[in-house]
Parts: C-alpha cells; structure tokens; sequence
C-alpha cells in the first residue's frame, strides 16, 4: 500500500467519526484538533484506522504526532512488517 | 511486538481484535505474559496487611516478602481512616444499624444517618443541597449524565478525572477538551459552544500533577458564555482554604461554582462521594443519576465514621496545619535534591523522571525494597515523556519518617543507587 492509499484510508475514517467533515475538506498538514476532533475521537481515528490496516503502532509511539501526514509515515512504518 | 514490547501499554489493548467478546485481544496475553511486563505489573496490587497509615506493612509483590513501609501512596492525607474517634462513630452506627442500607435511596435505603452527612456536607460547602453517592466515582459519572443530554456540550481540562469523561460519553453529550489551565484555549472551546448548553468542568488540584485550576478567571469566562460550571474537588477539599471548605474557598469563589463535587475516600478516610449545589438541581439530579436512585445507599457504618471526621477536619485546622507543616518540609528537601516536581502547589508532589518507562520501575522496586511504598505512574495515566512518582503527603507523617524518605529518594533517584 502507498502511503496516499494510507491517507485515503485516514481521511475515510475522519469523515465516518466527525461531525461536518467531508473527505475532499481534509488537509493531510492539519491536525484531527483542526477538524473539531477530540482525544478521544482521535484515540477513535486511530484504532479503526490500524485495525483497517492491520497494523499495530504503540500508541506511546504516536504522542508526538501532530499531524495526518506524519500519522501516515508513521504507520507506514509498521506496514508489511 | 516482541521487539519493542515495552513500548506498549494498556492504551494499546482498548480496542479488541478478537472474534469472541469473552477473550482478551490476541496479542494482550502474549504482552501480558512478558516478564518485563509482569515487572511492571507486579507493583500494582500489592497487599496492605495493616490499614493505609504513613507507617504499615505490605506484601512485597518483588520477592513474596512482608516488609515494614513508610507509606507515601496512600491517600489518607489527614490520616482521618485510623483516627480514634472516627473509629469509635462507625462502631457506634455498625452497632445500630448494621453493616448495610439494604436499598437504594429512594425506596428504601435512606437512613437518618445520610441526611445527617448530606445536611453537614451541604453546610460545609455553603450550597443549598447535597446528593451522597456510595462511590465518588459513581458521584461524577451519575451527576455529569443526570445534568448532561445529546446536544449539550461538557468542556473539560484535558487532565480532568476519567469518571467526568465517563459521565460524559454516558450522558451523550458532545466533550471539548481544553489545554491543560489555558485560558485561551478554554475561551476557544467556548466560542465553539456559544449558545449551547454547556458545563465546564475542573478539578480543585489536579490529581497527577497537584496544581491547582485558575478558578477565577475560568468562572469569568463561565459567567461570559453562559456556561455552568463544576469543581471536582477531590484532593483539595479539607485541605484548602481558611475552613478546609477547598480551592474554591483557596480563590475566595464559593458562591460563583455552580456544582461542587467531592469525594469521601481520601482526607476524609472513608468510602463514597457527594455533590452539592442549588436545591432544585439536586432534586432534579435523583430523577436521573443512576448511580444515587439504582444503586445501595452508602455503608451506615462508613457513614457514621464520615460524620465524626468532618466534626474532627473542621472543629480547628490542626491536621491541616500539620498537613501543610509537612508538604512544606518535604518540597524543600526534594528542591535541595534537584528534583523535577512539575507544578505542584498542593499535597499531591509528582517526581518527573522522564520518558524512560523500565527506569521507573527499576527506581519504583529499589525504593520498595528499602522500605519506602512510593508507587511508580506510568503510561497512559500519565504522558509517555513524563512518567512519575507520585507522593501524597500526609499530616501523619514524622520528622524522621520525612528524612528517611528523602535519604532513599536521594539515594536511588539522585544517585543511581540501584
Ligand atoms: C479527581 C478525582 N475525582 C474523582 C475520583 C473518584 O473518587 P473515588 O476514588 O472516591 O471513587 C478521584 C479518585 O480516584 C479523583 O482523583
């Protein structure tokens, strides 16, 4: 998968668990915060964003990311290993 | 996983892969069963054989042993639990009522006894009316979904308690999380709520960090936007203020807090929670709290020895003189030892060690095994770059008790004597 597949599948996510947001709005340089998302719909975005993937990232791992395009990298990371 | 296992935590198992509800995700054994992982557990749960006082005995869960602790974990902050007169009230309610209320509130289980604290617990806190829930987490989750409904909106400081953000998902409205005491960004949230039903919510000391909410200029900003507010004030209720009535007291704002909640299971040394505000909200809030009107009334027992420990915390401030005596003596020397203790202005001291998870637990079991009971915090309680020790100061604590503890924590925190 390549990491504009890996957006894709991010932005899907955000669309299905916030209020008012339509994928074609989404900015992969903004942040969920920039979107109306809370910690926890963000915690949301996540989880359903790597069991869709199939992948499991340590969330300690992902405290320093501020945004979607770094989320994606960092997923990236754990894909196909 | 295997190869960085420790980078996991309980945050990481939330969401369950497994077919079956009844098993556990199917890496959660695998990580569980690690013995570094089983390290870290091993602090958790370890038996107390004697009551939670400053000095006690626990089973050690590092090597099966019983050992004599100074306990810093416990929060019996006025040392109220083991205090001979509280002793003696639960006794005398015990003997008259027996242990249980066999009911909830409202049909059967109210007793003279709860009217009595709640009729106190109102006084002390100058509201009109006062709910007494059997647990203080059960206090905020039924008080926030008895006040909240879809379409309302709570905002909250991102370090607030997980019983008001349970609350919350329970009641269905829509939560808002500001930075941590920011003033702009709690204005922030509130633009975005203007118009709105909506509650902000705060806690008197922030119980990870032991600072203390700006209270004045957050009910400003209230008042502003038309939004409720409410204090938990767990930790700083009979330790803050002239009176001990808590940090709403401290800022001299009593009558602008709107829900003031408070818990009964730490310096008051008992069991349960309570909330007191205006009496029609609490008339309305047993319609609708789950846990008051479909849960057992509180313990009589517990009830009676609560009664006499706010008579005891509030017929003079001499515990809490002690209290303050001691925090005082204790954040000089951990100062003098360089230590990082974040913000704390209460009886609550964090001591930051950083991002280093196996460290903490390394620091956690050198402690113990010297004698001193100071629990490790880790993530996700806490961030993942600032995990802790966490002391919570009690007025029991003695002068050699206080320098004992400091001799250990420079020993193995300050100087690596593992
Ligand atoms: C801020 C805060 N609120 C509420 C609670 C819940 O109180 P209790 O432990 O009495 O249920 C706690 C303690 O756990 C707390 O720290």
């Amino acid at each position: 998968m390549t990491k504009t597949e890996v957006i894709e599948v991010i932005k899907r996510i955000i669309e299905e668990n916030l209020d008012d947001v339509s994928i074609d709005d989404i900015d992969p340089q903004k942040s969920m915060k920039d979107y109306g998302a809370n910690s926890l719909d963000m915690i949301e975005v996540v989880s359903c964003s790597m069991r869709e993937l199939n992948i499991k990232v340590p969330r300690a791992e992902l405290a320093e990311i501020h945004n979607i395009d770094s989320l994606a990298d960092k997923f990236m990371e754990y894909m196909g290993s | 996983m295997s190869d960085n296992i420790l980078n996991f935590s309980l945050a990481d198992f939330f969401f369950n892969d497994s077919p079956s509800v009844l098993n556990p995700p199917s890496d959660f054994e695998e990580w569980m069963g690690h013995p570094a992982v089983q390290r870290g557990f091993s602090f958790y749960e370890q038996e107390l054989l004697e009551a939670p006082r400053v000095s006690t005995r626990i089973r050690s869960n590092l090597d099966g042993k019983e050992r004599r602790i100074i306990n810093l974990t416990s929060y019996n902050y006025l040392g109220l639990s083991t205090h001979p007169e509280v002793i003696q009230a639960a006794k005398d309610a015990l003997d008259k009522y027996g242990l249980g209320s066999s009911g909830a509130p409202l049909l059967s289980g109210t007793l003279d006894i709860h009217v009595e604290l709640a009729q106190k617990l109102a006084e002390f806190k100058k509201k009109e009316d006062c709910l007494l829930f059997s647990s203080g987490l059960g206090a905020n989750v039924g008080t926030i979904q008895g006040l909240l409904r879809k379409g309302d909106y709570m905002v909250v400081d991102e370090k607030i308690h997980k019983s008001i953000i349970d609350g919350g998902t329970l009641s269905g409205a829509k939560m808002l999380f500001f930075d941590h005491n920011s003033m702009d960004s709690l204005q922030m949230m509130l633009e975005k709520t203007k118009g709105k039903r909506t509650l902000v919510a705060v806690e008197g000391v922030y119980s990870m960090d032991g600072d203390l909410p700006r209270l004045p200029e957050i009910l400003d900003l209230c008042d502003e936007y038309g939004a409720g507010s409410y204090v938990d004030e767990a930790h700083s209720t009979l330790m803050f203020g002239a009176n001990g009535r808590g940090v709403a007291e401290h800022f001299g704002v009593e009558d602008r807090v709107g829900i003031s909640f408070g818990t009964l299971s730490k310096s008051f040394g008992g069991v349960g929670g309570f909330v007191c505000g205006s009496k029609p909200i609490i008339r309305y809030l047993k319609g609708y709290a789950s846990p008051w009107n479909f849960s057992c009334a509180p313990s009589p027992a517990v009830s009676g020895g609560l009664l006499k420990a706010l008579e005891i915390a509030t017929r003079d401030s001499s515990l809490r003189d002690k209290l303050w005596k001691n925090v005082t003596y204790l954040k000089n020397g951990l100062n003098r030892l360089g230590l990082d203790m974040g913000e704390s202005e209460s009886q609550v001291i964090p001591i930051i060690i950083g991002a280093d998870g196996a460290k903490l637990m390394r620091f956690a079991a050198a402690m113990q095994t010297r004698g001193l009971f100071l629990q490790p915090v880790d993530f996700p309680a806490v961030p993942a770059h600032a995990r802790r020790f966490r002391i919570s100061v009690s007025s029991q604590l003695t002068q050699a008790e206080m320098d004992e503890t400091l001799n250990i924590i420079e020993d193995v925190i300050v100087k690596g004597k593992e």
